[in-house]
């Protein structure tokens, strides 16, 4: 790419390009909807490919903009003729694989390759399209340009001048590719009327006609005119004049020789200068609404906001290391207190500022789900109805980061597993068009996003006969409730459908959707109705960056558990605690029978704490799992910054329980525990 | 130092315009991402001249330029334009634009362009 492009204006272009992209793809699918395109819409796909050729052509990702030159084309001429015939389908097709060849090339630029894509096919579809558009249409190469005589105006005053004194005659010639040469020579004339009167020109059409800009590349422009002014007031002239070359300069006795070898004269018509105070009241009115609703908005880099949230998570530790000092324990401070509450107030308040600025709405997200399930219904020729709800809903930008791609997955899973053919669904009584919901909202400290489809819902004998084949299951058959069957098909490997479609069906899908919604601490859910269809939930954190722990002390060492996965923690009576056949201790609560797990024995950390009865149990759950943990004391709750674990820590084998680390208020170090890790550990042992 | 709005609805070409002219010593008083905030800008910071995008939503390039030639007559701007848009360039001119600029431009083209406008 070129010497001038820089970091801060690559990481500009593939931010603004994305979202322009987005636009357009939201648009393509909303017309689709509206079974064509609008004229509002016509003009907003046309402003964007302007857009994107232009800063393209800057980046020099020549292929981009050649590309987005080709629609503007189609746009252009659909601007033009707003009552042409139209295949909106084929058009919809085109654009879009434009919009992912974009797409792919940005991704390209943004991991630092050149990008190599071609575009040669997509444009040659295009410019096919626009000539059949044309020919079918019955209008060929021209405009619909009313013809209009080249006008000028000139001020009465002037026109009526004495005869000019002196008369000229001038070539120029311009720099090498600064392109519309043509354009440059009429801001020339433009400029001479100023104070010259005949003025000819060779060639004469500089406007209508594209193909005078190569004229004057290659042979010139030149010029003749009468004028009051000196030789050097007009060279003066010719020297101001951006992007010349060189020029020619004589002064000549006679004008009408030039005249009667090049060319004719141009028409002047006496009139004053065009009325445009109407248009220009209009548009202070245009302004005047805009700047009341005007918001005054900045963009920020996000690695800037990465950098405020860690110093704020500093913050809440430092501010935890003063009023929780050891070296204040058992004085009494009353002022100092009072301070402390103050300070404790205001990083609440900063640390929840700053975590707003955050958070981005799902819209985003959700929207991009509309063109999965247009493509996915195209290819399996089912229809389907995408219906959001809640896309305001706001979560932390790393977290929207991590479920999109676990959405289109479960998304297309729906489609494709789910929802049945329109002759299976009216034999069912069902409608003929199936529905996916995809809902967000709100609860407490978290978000839940639903996918919910009212497709044939999952086949529970098949899952646990495959579960079986498997060696999945983990305790008697009639012991399992639904949503443990339901929970098989998160394993790896697990698929019951036979046949391997394009989208889904590699039996890779739903293990991977598990382990990254839960990489960012949330949880997966699912329900199902046999021939009503199944509900999936994905339970998230608002935020990953700093989370309500309870920690506990184990030996010398202070671990985090999550509050949000702990049950109950108690003291249990030494009888309480039995063995099972492989001699895994195991708790009955309530009835029911869970393991149970040594954090000393699991890390390796020396304690004085063996007896069951001396220490406290931690229940804690996921996915309607839960394993009981036995820790030697609760130390206390609070808020903790988390901090992803160090490289080298991860040579150790026992990792698998750890999430991450934090600091506490007393400068030590405490490890955060990943509950579904120890969890894994929990059932295999 | 001279005093430069940009006018462009593509944040990249505002930033582009912006860090050539900065470091050539001109002086980037605001941007407007539209035609309708131009004008109001305009107003507001006076500026020595304009660079002015033609394809913009609200009010495009040439609303603009007609209505900030209406509060100042010597007002100089600069349209930006892309190949392709020959007859709006021309509309321009004779709306009283100074120059113009073809997309994508160098930064030896811009400034010499918009020093020679300045005088």
């Amino acid at each position: 790419m070129a010497g001038l492009v820089h970091e801060p204006m690559l990481e500009m272009f593939i931010f603004e390009t994305t979202q322009l992209v987005g636009q357009l793809e939201q648009l393509i699918l909303e017309s689709e909807q509206e079974d064509c395109f609008s004229r509002s819409a016509i003009d907003e796909i046309f402003r964007i490919m302007h857009t994107i050729k232009g800063s393209s052509a800057m980046m020099l990702v020549n292929e981009v903009s050649s590309l987005a030159h080709a629609v503007e084309d189609v746009f252009y001429f659909l601007r033009e003729f707003p009552d042409v015939k139209l295949e909106c389908a084929s058009l919809s097709d085109l654009i879009l694989s434009t919009v992912d060849f974009i797409k792919s090339e940005l991704e390209q630029i943004k991991s630092g390759n050149q990008p190599v894509g071609s575009a040669e096919m997509l444009l040659q579809q295009l410019k096919a399209f626009l000539t059949h558009l044309k020919e079918t249409n019955k209008i060929v190469g021209a405009k619909p340009h009313k013809e209009k005589k080249q006008q000028y105006y000139v001020p009465q005053s002037k026109a009526q001048a004495q005869p000019a004194a002196r008369s000229f005659k001038a070539s120029v010639f311009f720099e090498e590719g600064c392109e519309m040469e043509n354009i440059r020579a009429f801001t020339i004339i433009h400029n001479l009327k100023a104070f010259a009167e005949e003025i000819y020109h060779f060639p004469e059409d500089i406007i209508e006609d594209d193909s005078s800009a190569e004229i004057i590349r290659d042979s010139g422009f030149h010029i003749a005119c009468t004028t009051n002014c000196e030789y050097s007031e007009m060279q003066a002239f010719f020297q101001d004049t951006i992007f010349l070359k060189n020029f020619d300069l004589q002064e000549i006795s006679d004008i009408s020789e030039f005249k009667s070898s090049q060319t004719r004269k141009i028409e002047i018509i006496l009139e004053d200068t065009p009325d445009t105070s109407v248009l220009t009241k209009k548009e202070d009115r245009v302004q005047e609404e805009k700047s009341s609703t005007q918001q005054s908005i900045i963009s920020v880099s996000v690695t800037k906001l990465d950098k405020l949230m860690d110093l704020v998570g500093e913050l809440v530790i430092s501010e935890a290391m003063v009023t929780q000092n050891p070296d204040l324990q058992g004085l009494a401070l009353n002022n100092f207190s009072k301070a402390a509450r103050q300070l404790r107030k205001i990083t609440g308040e900063l640390q929840d500022t700053v975590m707003s600025i955050r958070m981005v709405p799902l819209s985003n997200t959700f929207q991009k789900m509309h063109r999965v399930v247009r493509d996915m219904s195209k290819k399996l020729n089912k229809e389907i109805k995408l219906e959001l709800l809640g896309e305001e809903t706001e979560v932390d930008k790393n977290i929207i980061e991590n479920i999109s791609d676990p959405l289109m997955h479960i998304i297309r899973n729906a489609i494709d597993h789910g929802v049945e053919t329109s002759q299976d669904r009216l034999a069912a009584g069902k409608m003929a068009y199936g529905k996916v919901l995809l809902e967000a909202r709100n609860v407490g400290s978290e978000v839940l996003v639903i996918v919910k489809d009212d497709g044939r819902g999952l086949d529970k004998t098949k899952i646990l006969e495959k579960a079986k084949r498997n060696n999945l299951v983990y305790k008697p058959e009639n012991e399992l409730t639904d949503q443990e069957i339901y929970a098989f098909i998160l394993s790896p490997g697990f698929s019951t459908k036979d046949q391997v479609t394009e989208f889904s069906g590699r039996g890779v899908g739903m293990d991977v959707v598990a382990k990254n919604i839960n990489s960012i601490g949330g949880t997966l859910q699912i329900n199902s109705t046999p021939g009503q269809g199944t509900t999936i939930t994905l339970k998230i954190p608002l935020t990953l960056a700093i989370i309500d722990g309870m920690t506990i002390g184990v030996g010398s060492a202070r671990y985090t558990i999550p509050t949000i996965s702990i049950k109950q923690s108690f003291r249990a009576a030494p009888q309480s605690v039995f063995q099972d056949v492989d001699g895994n201790e195991m708790i009955l609560i309530r009835g029911k029978c869970y393991p149970i797990l040594r954090l000393h024995k699991y890390f390796g950390v020396k304690t004085e704490v063996q007896e069951i009865s001396e220490g406290i149990l931690v229940v804690v759950e996921n996915e309607n799992r839960s394993v009981v943990l036995f820790a030697d004391a609760l130390i206390g709750e609070q808020q903790v910054v988390v901090k992803s674990l160090p490289n080298y820590f991860k040579i150790f084998p026992k990792v698998d329980g750890l999430a991450g680390c934090t600091l506490l208020g007393d400068g030590s170090i405490s490890l955060i525990l990943d509950v579904v890790g120890l969890m894994r550990f929990g059932y295999s042992a | 130092m001279k005093r430069v709005l940009i006018v462009d609805d593509a944040a990249f070409i505002r930033l582009a315009l912006r860090n050539m002219l900065e470091k050539n010593g001109f002086d980037v008083v605001a941007e407007a991402e539209n035609g309708a905030i131009a004008i109001q800008k305009f107003k507001e910071y006076q500026p020595d001249l304009v660079t002015m995008d033609i394809t913009m939503p609200e009010v495009d390039g040439i609303g603009a330029l007609k209505a900030i030639k209406t509060i100042d007559r010597n007002a100089k701007v600069v349209m930006v334009s892309a190949m392709g848009q020959e007859s709006h360039v021309k509309e321009a001119v004779i709306n009283g634009a100074s120059y113009f600029l073809v997309k994508p431009f160098k930064e030896e083209q811009v400034i010499s362009t918009l020093t020679k406008i300045l005088g």
